[in-house]
This record gives structure tokens, C-alpha cells and sequence, in this order.
């Protein structure tokens, strides 16, 4: 039996917490953002060194979750652009949404798939982020984001674990949104679920101006820029930004899906 | 982590394999008719003129990208404050210009500013005036979600640097009467025949 007192401390501590969060979120005037978890504001120092060795990042807003294949439905039917028939493929590449079923206005199913959606572009990840009065989240904000270790998960080697075995899975399994694991932030799935689009995915890594005719990407690619690498232990780091690299816009694939961020006003 | 390595390696392949595939058949991924063939609104679905964005040029005058259509244009994507780069990309587009002739008159130089915060018209008008740039040239300025999509169109990466500066790819394209890409090039004191021979197949 518990004691009640015990109880009512824990009670205590735990809607004081609450109301501390209500404070800090009513404070920059964002009560209700039910969806989105506050990312404090702080620094950290990206995989590649360039322009900077440490990032500021600001504090901003982020999804808790992937957006879904529901959610993207949603977008879809409100915007008839962004259909599978529509989509002019200047933004999409012909994988588009393939993994609906043709009839997917009727069905069921999709209506309710809390799976991440995948074969989305940038543009149409974009598009979906400004019809919701959000954006996509900046790759210094992602990757900040994606720093906070698991909840009540207080070793430092916790995410490369999550990143190993999920780059070491044979085939794409799709689960639910909130199958992985939560972070410090409240956010879930950072890794394991699906690859998520930034904003600025192809952003120039390189500290040498615009004069290296070389693209960064490519310099990612031949091991050159590894040298760059703030930690060269770190391939699971290195994969996600070689990975971005090779990325265009309208590009779309099973395994790349996004959520979207918010600026605190 | 050889395993990790090899995955990495099997992903690169088997996405390119996948592109390649697409262009050739358009078989891979898709049941969709390939895309040279899907037009929209009168353009090719490729066409750049695709993007519905507004634009001001150099005169303060709005523009969109689709008013180019109907004649070949040299598109590239720079900022005024660039002291090295731009400078030098506006200077081998001059060399493209040097070489024209009576069939090239109708042939426009387009620059996109990616300072959409120091780049208004009037700076970009004082731009063509100290870079002596004929009436031919164009320069718009616009803001920076706008930026942000024309980019990635054209797969050039950049990236606004503390200073205010932007680390960016030197790319310089060839576009059709249509807004379509037909050719790109890449670096700085590049050869003006390759961006005159894929105009002249235009014309």
C-alpha cells in the first residue's frame, strides 16, 4: 500500500513541473502547442567542422512525432496539388507516395496510419510544414534536437547504440510514430524510425567560401572532408550527412519521411 | 562498422541504380508516364517556370520567373557583397555575352540574388550599373523562402555565414524558351563555349 503522504509529494512535484512547463511555454506565448516539444536554447558542435566549431542554436519548437501518413492525407485532400496525380515533378520525382494504395481517397486505412510518411519530397515536406504554420527544422536544429539522449537514459553511448542497429536492419521496417524511443525533450523517434528532412539539407559543409569548386558533398564522399570530421568515431553521423548530400529536392524515397519545427515568437 | 560502411555504400548504389533505371524505363519506382512527356499549365512539368514566385528585378518591377519564357536564358544565383566568387562568375557570363551575335539579341542574363536582406532593387540596380551590365541583364531580388526553393531546384547548396556573407556552389545554367534545365555548369573562369554551344542549340 502506499503511503499517502509519499503520494502526495510525488502529486506535488508532479504538477509543479507541470505548471513550471505551462509557465515557461504561456511565457513565450505557445500554451498550446500540445504537439510540439520546446527545445531549449544551447550549443553544440556539428559532425562536420566548418564555419563554426560550436553552433548556437536558438530555442525553438519541434514536432514530437513524424508526420504520419494520416496527417500527410490531410494536406493531400486539402491541397489537390500535392496528389499523386497532380504533383508536377519538378518537386516530386515519379516515387512519390507510391506507397499508397491508388484509391486513397476512400480509404480507411490511410485515414487512420500512424506509420511516418514516407516518399515525400523537400518541396512537398515544405509545403506540408507551411500549410500547418510551421517549417521544416533548420539541420543545425535537427541535429541539436537529436543530441538529447533517451528519457531516463543517463549513457552517453545510448543514441550511437539506437543508430548502429538501426543502420544494421536489412530491411525498412516501417513501425508507428512513437515506437522507438522518447528524449529528454519529449520528442520521439530521432533515429530509428525514418530519415527526416531539414530545411537546409544540402547546405554547403565547407569553411573554404565559395572559392573550392568543389561541391561539398562530393568532398564528403571521397573521405577528404572526413578529416574535417569533429568526431571521426562518429560514423553514424557521417552517414546521415553523406546520405544528405546526395540528396535533391524533388527527390523522394521509403525510407525519408520529416516533422516539422516552429519558431518561438 | 565495415558492416555500416558497406551499407552505406549499398544505399549510394542502389539509389543511383534506382535513378538510372527511372530515366532509362521509369520502371523501378513507379508506373507513372515518364517525365519529359507530362506538361502542366502549358510548360513542361520540369520547367523551372513551374515555380509560381514573384520577384522584383533591379527597376523595383515585379517579375516572375515564367515572364522568361519564350526566349533562352543564362541563369545563375549570386550576392552583391561577394568580393571574390561573384564577381568573377558575373565576369565569365560577360564572356559568354562578348561572343553573341544578331541570333543571340533575344537571349536574357538572369541573376538571383541569395542576400534577400542587403540585395533590394536599388542595391541590385547600383550592382548592374558598376558591373556595366546591358539591359539584357536581370536581377532579382526576393525573399528568402522563395530563395531557398529556387535553389534547391537548381541544386545549388549554400549557406549565409556569420558575416552575412554565402558559401554557395558556382553553378551557371542554360535554360530553354520552356524554363527547362538543358545545361549547368560548375566552378569559376569556366569556358564561355560550352554555355554558347548549348545556346546556339536553343536558337
Amino acid at each position: 500500500m502506499l503511503i499517502a503522504g509519499e503520494n502526495n509529494n510525488k502529486m506535488i512535484r508532479y504538477l509543479g513541473s507541470w505548471i513550471l512547463a505551462g509557465l515557461i511555454l504561456s511565457g513565450v506565448g505557445l500554451s498550446a502547442q500540445e504537439d510540439m516539444s520546446l527545445i531549449p536554447a544551447g550549443s553544440y558542435t556539428p559532425f562536420i567542422k566548418g564555419i563554426t566549431e560550436e553552433v548556437e542554436v536558438e530555442g525553438f519548437l519541434l514536432d514530437k512525432y513524424a508526420v504520419t501518413n494520416a496527417d500527410f492525407l490531410e494536406f493531400v485532400k486539402a491541397n489537390p496539388d500535392w496528389s499523386p496525380e497532380n504533383v508536377k515533378s519538378l518537386f516530386a520525382d515519379s516515387g512519390y507516395l507510391t506507397h499508397w494504395p491508388v484509391n486513397y481517397l476512400n480509404d480507411k486505412d490511410l485515414e487512420s496510419n500512424m506509420e511516418p510518411v514516407v516518399n515525400v519530397s523537400w518541396f512537398a515536406a515544405n509545403a506540408y510544414c507551411k500549410w500547418k504554420g510551421k517549417r521544416l527544422p533548420t539541420l543545425h536544429e535537427w541535429e541539436y534536437a537529436a543530441l538529447a539522449l533517451p528519457k531516463n537514459d543517463s549513457d552517453s553511448a545510448a543514441l550511437t547504440r539506437i543508430n548502429s542497429d538501426w543502420y544494421s536492419r536489412k530491411t525498412a521496417v516501417h513501425a508507428k510514430v512513437g515506437s522507438t524511443y522518447e528524449n529528454q525533450y519529449g520528442v520521439w523517434d530521432m533515429y530509428g524510425l525514418v530519415w527526416e528532412w531539414v530545411d537546409n539539407f544540402n547546405t554547403v559543409i565547407s569553411n573554404e567560401d565559395s572559392r573550392n569548386n568543389e561541391d561539398a558533398p562530393q568532398g564528403l564522399f571521397c573521405g577528404s572532408a572526413s578529416l574535417n570530421a569533429s568526431d571521426a568515431s562518429d560514423y553514424v553521423a557521417f552517414i546521415r550527412f553523406a546520405y544528405r548530400g546526395s540528396l535533391k529536392a524533388n527527390y523522394t524515397t521509403r525510407k525519408m519521411g520529416f516533422r516539422c519545427a516552429k519558431t518561438i515568437k | 562498422m565495415k558492416s555500416i560502411t558497406f551499407l552505406l555504400f549499398a544505399l549510394i548504389l542502389s539509389f543511383s541504380a534506382c535513378k538510372e533505371q527511372a530515366a532509362e524505363k521509369n520502371s523501378c519506382c513507379s508506373t507513372k508516364p515518364a517525365m519529359a512527356q507530362k506538361t502542366s499549365g502549358g510548360m513542361p512539368e520540369t520547367s523551372l517556370y513551374q515555380l509560381n514566385q514573384q520577384w522584383k528585378n533591379q527597376n523595383g518591377e515585379p517579375v516572375q520567373l515564367s515572364d522568361f519564357k519564350g526566349s533562352p536564358v543564362v541563369m545563375t544565383m549570386i550576392f552583391t557583397h561577394c568580393e571574390y566568387a561573384c564577381p568573377m562568375m558575373v565576369n565569365d557570363l560577360k564572356m559568354v555575352e562578348d561572343q553573341f551575335t544578331e541570333k543571340h539579341q533575344n537571349v536574357k542574363f538572369v541573376l538571383i540574388s541569395f542576400d534577400h536582406e542587403r540585395d533590394t532593387p536599388d542595391r541590385l540596380l547600383e550592382y548592374a550599373k558598376t558591373q556595366q551590365l546591358g539591359e539584357n541583364w536581370v536581377l532579382l531580388h526576393g525573399h528568402a523562402g522563395k530563395v531557398k526553393e529556387l535553389a534547391m531546384v537548381l541544386d545549388i547548396s549554400y549557406e549565409q555565414l556569420e558575416n552575412g556573407a554565402f558559401a554557395h556552389a558556382n553553378k551557371k545554367f542554360v535554360l530553354n524558351a520552356q524554363g527547362e534545365l538543358v545545361f549547368s555548369q560548375e566552378g569559376l573562369q569556366t569556358k564561355a563555349e560550352p554555355v554558347l554551344k548549348a545556346l546556339n542549340k536553343l536558337l
